[in-house]
């Protein structure tokens, strides 16, 4: 299952909402393998989510366990179709950047503890209390199901280092 | 593209009394021009208002033709102007290689605290990418705050830095916090 490249900013599916998976059949279980794939290729990536690789549907995945911040508190790979936050508590701000706005990093607020709902690829329903960076992690790629990107929930004008490297 | 005319960069700076439409009146005679802001940070410190731009401009005329446009701007909403020509190995940013690390100092103001601080980032060739200093607390009290974000060399550590600063925070009664604050990316 091939690596994808990661769409960019300003292309349009970065803004849609995304269509729920009525049904995982192979082709979601491709999807979840082009995910991973791309993941793990990615230096340091720690999730992408389907829209990312130009495919609008509700399926996103997240590991965090070899990330520094991660690595102590995490479920491993969570692949997540449908998933759903069904309660959120406590507030961080942590500096933000994504793959699919290279060179641009922003103050994000997210909550630190959340209650997700999602469906497993082989189909069994799960349910997970996520904390610390992995919750952070999970509602940035949820972020992407619905179209938002970081840029909208900047908190601090303060954008830091990476904004361009050359003109 | 060799007929196309060449792209230059230059800094401009504009600081005098804030008042609303500083920004738009700049931004303006830029549009006029034809340039383009790429990097830019504009703020308010106390009563004045500063910008700090870097503008790409094909135009021929060009650090001769910004202060054409500009001058008579600023000396209608009472701006000073600053124009410098950019040269090619100026507008390459340096990626740092090591980590971003956010230092706070803040106590008793007192004439130095700047100084003193980043004379021992120098030292160590820490680099600044962004400085911002605030005098709070009051008339018989007044507490002098210090933010700095600083690129560290390879190697460098968060407690590196804190064992650098330790003597200083000591000799100047101030507290000094660091911590890594590089950036996630997702």
């Amino acid at each position: 299952m091939p690596i994808q490249p990661i769409l960019r900013y300003p292309h349009p599916v970065l803004k849609k909402l995304c269509n729920r998976v009525e049904q995982i059949d192979p082709p979601i279980h491709t999807l979840i393998g082009d995910l991973v794939d791309t993941m793990v290729a990615g230096p340091g990536s720690v999730g992408v989510a389907a829209p990312q690789i130009g495919v609008t549907l509700r399926v996103c995945v997240v590991d965090v366990s070899k990330n520094r911040f991660g690595k102590e508190n995490n479920h491993g790979r969570l692949c997540m179709v449908n998933p759903e936050i069904i309660a959120r508590s406590g507030i961080a701000t942590m500096r933000e950047g994504c793959m699919s706005i290279p060179d641009y990093t922003g103050d994000v607020e997210r909550n630190t503890q959340i209650t997700l709902r999602f469906t497993e690829p082989d189909g069994t329903e799960r349910e997970i209390l996520a904390s610390g960076f992995e919750a952070v992690a999970i509602q940035h790629e949820m972020d992407h199901l619905d179209g938002v990107l970081f840029l909208d929930r900047v908190v601090s004008i303060k954008t830091g280092l990476f904004r361009r490297k050359s003109y | 593209m060799t007929s196309e005319q060449e792209t230059t960069h230059y800094a401009v700076s504009v600081v005098g009394k804030d008042r609303p439409g500083i920004v738009a009146a700049i931004t303006e005679g830029l549009f006029r021009l034809g340039g383009n802001i790429a990097d830019s940070s504009c703020t308010m410190l106390a009563g004045e208002f500063a910008m700090i731009l870097i503008v790409s401009l094909k135009s021929r005329s060009g650090e001769k033709g910004l202060l054409e446009e500009l001058t008579p701007v600023c000396d209608r909403i009472g701006m000073s102007l600053g124009v410098r020509t950019l040269h090619g190995d100026e507008i390459v940013r340096q990626e740092p290689d090591g980590e971003i690390c956010m230092i706070s100092v803040y106590g008793a103001d007192q004439p130095g605290i700047v100084y003193r601080v980043t004379r021992e980032l120098a030292t160590r060739s820490i680099n600044i990418t962004d400085l911002n200093t605030k005098l709070i607390g009051s008339e018989t009290e007044p507490v002098y705050v210090l933010m700095l974000e600083v690129a560290l060399p390879e190697g460098e550590t968060a407690e590196g830095v804190e064992a650098l600063l330790a003597e200083l925070k000591a000799e100047l009664h101030v507290e000094i916090a660091v911590r890594i604050i590089t950036p996630v990316v997702f």
